[in-house]
């Protein structure tokens, strides 16, 4: 039996590279302090192969044939894609595959109800994989990484139930598919509060991202469930704050269990509330 | 205002894609944008609104949100100016229209 190692999620946008340094020193504090505690648990976890759940931000399929999760089968996987690379302003990155893991794991999940697919070539990462990659340094622990990207904007949208139960699925998949004494960690990337694209772009719901952590501090998977819900998210910043659908998949596949915050900063020019947390799996 | 106006057959959405990921498209809509939108298989309607810079009406015709913002930064570059880039506020002064002022005053920007 494998082992899950490690629950993490932490939020993705191209501020915390492309323009970090136009917040306040603080919260560059704050957010260097999550994205270091992030690196040094995939390293004292001695995980083996990290699953980064993130929003596809429509980049790898028409929204007319959208898919509700794939998974990353490729031996390397390489960005940031190129359109992407004046905006994020990271160093090009090559991360380790885990193309067995990510075939065994898409075989196990593919029946699940939801669309999901399995691609053998690179996808196109943007700040989903790019961002937690450059700033918890992943290249540097050496875990190899499947991408598991995912719907969170292009209706219908899996809702949180249904992102609750494919992280379910996963769980169960790692722990009886997956050979014995592979240790593997979850990293659900995206979030928390914004509003790419929309009237308010520019606006951040700080009330609401720090209701959402408390909540998930507290460890209560059915009041997540059943308050955080996909409408709630949207109405906290529609097509963006829903990435947090990623975090679901993170708790399905661990079940009910507290968290503790990383850290969390609102600053209106990242665009995105930034936060991160590390489950208690002992 | 949110993902409700979405129509995923709007053939703006794939075009948007396109620029993002074909280089040599990119190059020749800024080269030739009308040339480019006269080729697309687009309705009228679509290629007036993006040649008018119309983000409002794209969002209104089932524009993906995400995919409006990269419209918004393909035209209005991708530079960053104190956490409000040009291609943000354009966007959303096209989508707020005779509210915009009033907006950015309250927000003191």
């Amino acid at each position: 039996m494998a082992e899950i190692s490690l629950a993490l999620a932490a939020s993705h946008t191209p501020g915390l590279t492309g323009w970090f340094d136009k917040a306040p020193d603080e919260d560059r504090r704050i957010v260097r302090r999550a994205y270091d505690a992030i690196h040094q648990a995939v390293l004292d976890s001695r995980t083996d192969v990290l699953l980064v759940i993130g929003n596809d931000h429509v980049a790898n399929a028409r929204v007319n044939d959208y898919a509700d999760f794939t998974f990353g089968l490729a031996e390397r996987h390489t960005g940031p894609d190129e359109w992407f690379k004046p905006w994020l302003r990271v160093a090009d990155y090559a991360l380790p595959g885990a193309p067995d893991v990510a075939a065994t794991l898409h075989d196990q999940v593919r029946d699940s109800g939801r669309t999901v697919r399995a691609v053998r070539e690179n996808l196109r990462f943007d700040d989903n994989l790019s961002v937690p990659s450059a700033m918890a340094d992943l290249p540097g622990t050496g875990v190899a990484v499947v991408p598991v990207l995912q719907n969170c904007t292009v209706p219908p949208v899996p809702d949180e139930r249904a992102c609750y139960a494919f992280g379910q699925a996963l769980g169960t998949a790692i722990r009886t598919a997956l050979p014995d004494g592979l240790r593997v960690g979850l990293l659900g990337s995206g979030g928390l509060s914004h509003e790419p694209g929309g009237p308010r772009y520019l606006e951040i719901d700080e009330e609401f991202d720090r209701w959402w952590l408390d909540l998930l501090v507290a460890g209560d998977h059915e009041r997540v469930l059943a308050e955080a819900t996909f409408e709630r998210m949207e109405e906290a910043g529609s097509g963006g704050t829903a990435e947090l659908l990623s975090w679901v998949v993170v708790m399905g596949a661990i079940g009910p269990r507290p968290c503790t915050s990383l850290g969390y900063s609102a600053v209106d020019q990242w665009r995105c509330g930034v936060g991160a947390v590390q489950w208690d799996l002992s | 205002m949110a993902l409700d106006r979405f129509n995923p057959l709007l053939r703006t959405n794939d075009l948007v894609q396109d620029l993002k990921w074909d280089r040599d498209l990119r190059a020749r809509f800024e080269a030739d944008e009308a040339q480019v939108l006269a080729d697309y298989p687009l309705s009228d309607e679509e290629r007036t609104a993006i040649r008018e810079r119309d983000f409002r009406r794209l969002h209104e015709l089932g524009l993906h949100p995400y995919l409006l913002s990269q419209l918004a930064r393909l035209i209005h570059g991708t530079g960053e100016k104190a956490g409000t880039s040009q291609a943000a506020t354009e966007l959303i002064r096209s989508l707020l229209g005779d509210q915009y002022e009033s907006y950015m005053a309250e927000r003191g920007e």
